[in-house]
């Protein structure tokens, strides 16, 4: 409360040119009703220019009060005559907004150049797309922005892709976001777009890979979501999409995909959060990417990344019948599970969706293996419940880290064993 | 007396000893402060051979787990262990499941029998020290407050348990105001070092709640901690009145509750609560999202 109301002051400070030196926040505590009355006479003097954060209520409440300098002795001479105890909260004002400015701006400065990007920290939708552009901006030839769809409420959708020539080369797809509270996954993807750049030509076998097939990575797939993640619940999951006859809002995107559509493993209330949509692709956050790999037609790969629990997944979710290539797909898990855990010792388990971790219909993964994508994985990344969804910023490049190896042994594995 | 491997104290129902489950309760009243046994301890959980589960031939051995079953059954258990503990700087978390095993009856109820190992909730600089517990768990048909009998080794000293307890509720009692803190952690997933100890209080409270509702298809973890509308220190006691976001994994729903605690170092916890029933739909843009919640009945568990 107090940090929104400095906000204000310093908004009205650098917008209306107002300065604050000398000035002071008093807490005023009333004892009784009558010294209510009193401090209540004193709101009433509008020379003094006094600015109530809290205003006179009852006895025991505190009021908290900011006084500007001229009438700073006529306040306490007022308070001190009727033996109405204060203290001062703040000893002046303006350098307490001197040094909240420096921190805010700090924080929020735009980085120049991916390199002087902060990759540790958790960033806004503007932020994650601005990145996106000086990425493009940085290296022309690797990478390109893609507008894939809009969202129900009208943002772009973009997609980065990263090729060195060819024309609709075999692919492979990565997105992250898709439920936008699980934000160490956008963070994770904002860290493969730059890996990608810097490993391009420097590690040998991930050179092999892009030097024959494309990588398509979607880092915010619900910036709806995403945006409301950050404006008014940090825990919202699915899309923001109005349903009609309900005033719930929001479909799950991962149980919006043509595969099980409906079946048991999500849910026909609109106010849930697996909520299944009225049919599926109904989501344009959903089929924006459908569209996209029909049209393409030539993706080999199909990677979404969720949080959290610590686990490697294939199809299906829908149904207990095992895909048909479990064997490989099982082997494959292990070993990028395998490579995953040698960085940090981080420890994975990986089955079948419906096996591993619940049934779930309407599922990415499920839709795009009966597609014909092979190799089709779901990941949960960190943690396993410590922190959740609010994993810290500090765990944010680790998890990429170790990430990245299990996403390339799948690569590596995908161009070895064409299809 | 002979410690018979499966003469297990905790609950083996089915139609002829329905008296069991509340025998388990007044045994675990009983065996409040078992809680921080010796390593090594005997008796029937300890015993080298396999407990061979309820003998009444009602139960079926249930060869097919449901996946995860082991896991949730470990949570309840971790939960309900540190709630009885009622010590904030000794709460433990699951490292991993060790072996278990499953029986059904035909009423479906559920018991598991299970050994894992846990960490330190908290732990400090390069601390590795597992615990180890074994704990039956036994589930009602899809209704919640499953019974648990629960023994875990000790990895903290009893009286540095204590002291570090202590250290907690003097910190607490300084901290200044926290009534207009919200969200901890933040979004970003940060905790100010000086307010771990109500995290710390909270996450406590939370597990009485935790592992009251959790069942064998639904298990939960604590997410937020969302405000804080009392804290009161000025009495022996520290009266805490908070509100957590629960997140319950198999529906992915978001429940908020309402919870009261009591503590005092070394008194048993005192807790109550309310948790959000199925969400009424948001009416505005601007009330605060909570999704809707308690699962329907009749949906499969996922």
């Amino acid at each position: 409360m107090q940090g929104l109301l400095i906000f204000s002051l310093l908004l009205g400070a650098v917008l209306g040119k107002e300065d604050f030196v000398g000035h002071q926040v008093l807490r005023i505590s009333v004892a009784d009703e009558a010294q209510v009355q009193k401090v209540t006479e004193l709101e009433d003097l509008e020379h003094l220019q006094l600015d109530f954060w809290r205003g006179p209520a009852q006895p025991g409440s505190p009021i908290d009060v900011r006084v500007p300098f001229p009438s700073l002795q006529a306040v306490k001479v007022f308070l001190e005559a009727h033996g109405i105890e204060y203290t001062i909260m703040i000893e002046d004002v303006q350098s307490l907004l001197d040094e909240e400015e420096e921190q805010m701006f700090a924080f929020q400065a735009r980085a120049a150049s991916t390199d002087t990007f902060n990759y540790a920290t958790y960033h806004t939708l503007d932020e994650i797309y601005g990145f996106m552009d000086m990425l493009v901006a940085e290296h022309p030839q690797l990478v390109s922005k893609l507008q894939i769809g809009k969202t129900y409420e009208g943002r772009p959708i973009y997609v980065l892709k990263f090729s060195t020539g060819g024309n609709n080369r075999p692919a492979i797809w990565i997105d992250t976001g898709i439920h936008s509270r699980e934000w160490v996954t956008q963070a994770s993807g904002i860290w493969f777009a730059k890996k990608i750049t810097q490993d391009y030509g420097q590690n040998p076998a991930f050179t092999a890979i892009l030097d024959k097939m494309d990588i398509f990575l979607e880092i915010v797939t619900n910036p709806d979501g995403f945006a409301f993640t950050h404006s008014k619940n940090r825990l919202w999951r699915k899309t923001r999409s109005i349903t009609a006859g309900s005033s719930c809002v929001g479909v799950d995107p991962n149980r919006n995909w043509d595969a099980g559509f409906g079946k048991a493993g999500a849910s026909s209330n609109p106010c849930s959060e697996t909520y299944h949509g009225k049919f599926a692709n109904s989501e344009t956050e959903v089929k924006s990417i459908v569209d996209f790999v029909k049209s393409h037609g030539n993706i080999k790969a199909f990677i979404s990344i969720h949080s959290y629990s610590q686990l490697l997944l294939y199809p299906y979710g829908y149904t207990t019948d095992p895909a048909q290539d479990q064997a490989e797909l099982d082997e494959l898990a292990k070993s990028a599970v395998t490579a995953l855990a040698s960085l940090y010792g981080t420890k994975f388990k990986y089955g079948s969706i419906i096996k591993a971790i619940y049934r779930a219909s309407g599922g990415t993964i499920d839709w795009t293996y009966n597609q014909g994508i092979k190799y089709s994985y779901t990941f949960e990344l960190r943690d396993t419940g410590r922190y959740g969804f609010l994993l810290p910023a500090s765990q944010i490049v680790p998890t990429a880290q170790e990430t990245w190896l299990a996403l390339q042994t799948i690569m590596d594995h995908t161009l070895k064993h064409p299809y | 007396m002979q410690p018979l491997p499966q003469a297990l104290p905790a609950p083996g129902p089915g139609g002829p000893r329905p008296a069991a489950p509340l025998l388990a309760l007044l045994l675990l009243l009983a065996l409040r402060g078992s809680a921080a046994a010796p390593a090594g301890s005997e008796g029937p959980q300890g015993s080298a051979a396999a407990p061979e589960g309820p003998q009444d031939s009602a139960w079926q051995r249930d060869s097919e787990l449901p996946h995860g079953l082991l896991q949730r059954a470990a949570r309840a258990a971790l939960h309900f262990f540190n709630f009885r503990a009622g010590s904030p700087s000794a709460l433990r978390g699951l490292a991993a499941v060790q072996q278990g095993r499953a029986w059904i009856n035909s009423k479906k109820e559920c018991q598991v029998d299970l050994e894992f190992t846990t960490e330190h909730y908290n732990p400090e600089e390069g601390e590795e020290r597992l615990g180890k517990c074994s704990a039956q768990v036994f589930f009602k048909n899809e209704k919640p407050r499953p019974t648990i009998n629960v023994t875990c080794t000790r990895f903290m000293e009893k009286s540095k348990r204590q002291q570090e307890d202590y250290l907690l509720y003097k910190h607490m009692k300084q901290l200044k105001d926290p009534l207009d803190v919200i969200s901890i952690p933040d979004s970003h997933g940060h905790i100010d070092p000086s307010l771990r100890p109500i995290w710390d209080l909270a996450f406590l409270g939370s597990s009485y709640v935790m592992w009251e509702k959790t069942t064998q298809f639904l298990h939960y973890y604590m997410a937020q901690l969302s405000s804080v509308k009392q804290w009161k220190t000025d009495e022996d006691a520290i009266d805490f009145d908070y509100t957590v976001l629960l997140h319950e994994f198999s529906t992915q729903e978001i429940i908020p509750c309402r919870i009261h605690l009591v503590w005092h170092p070394s008194k048993p916890l005192k807790v109550k609560y309310h948790c959000q029933g199925p969400q009424a739909p948001e009416e505005a843009s601007g009330i605060e999202e909570g999704s809707a919640a308690a699962p329907t009945t009749g949906l499969t568990n996922y």
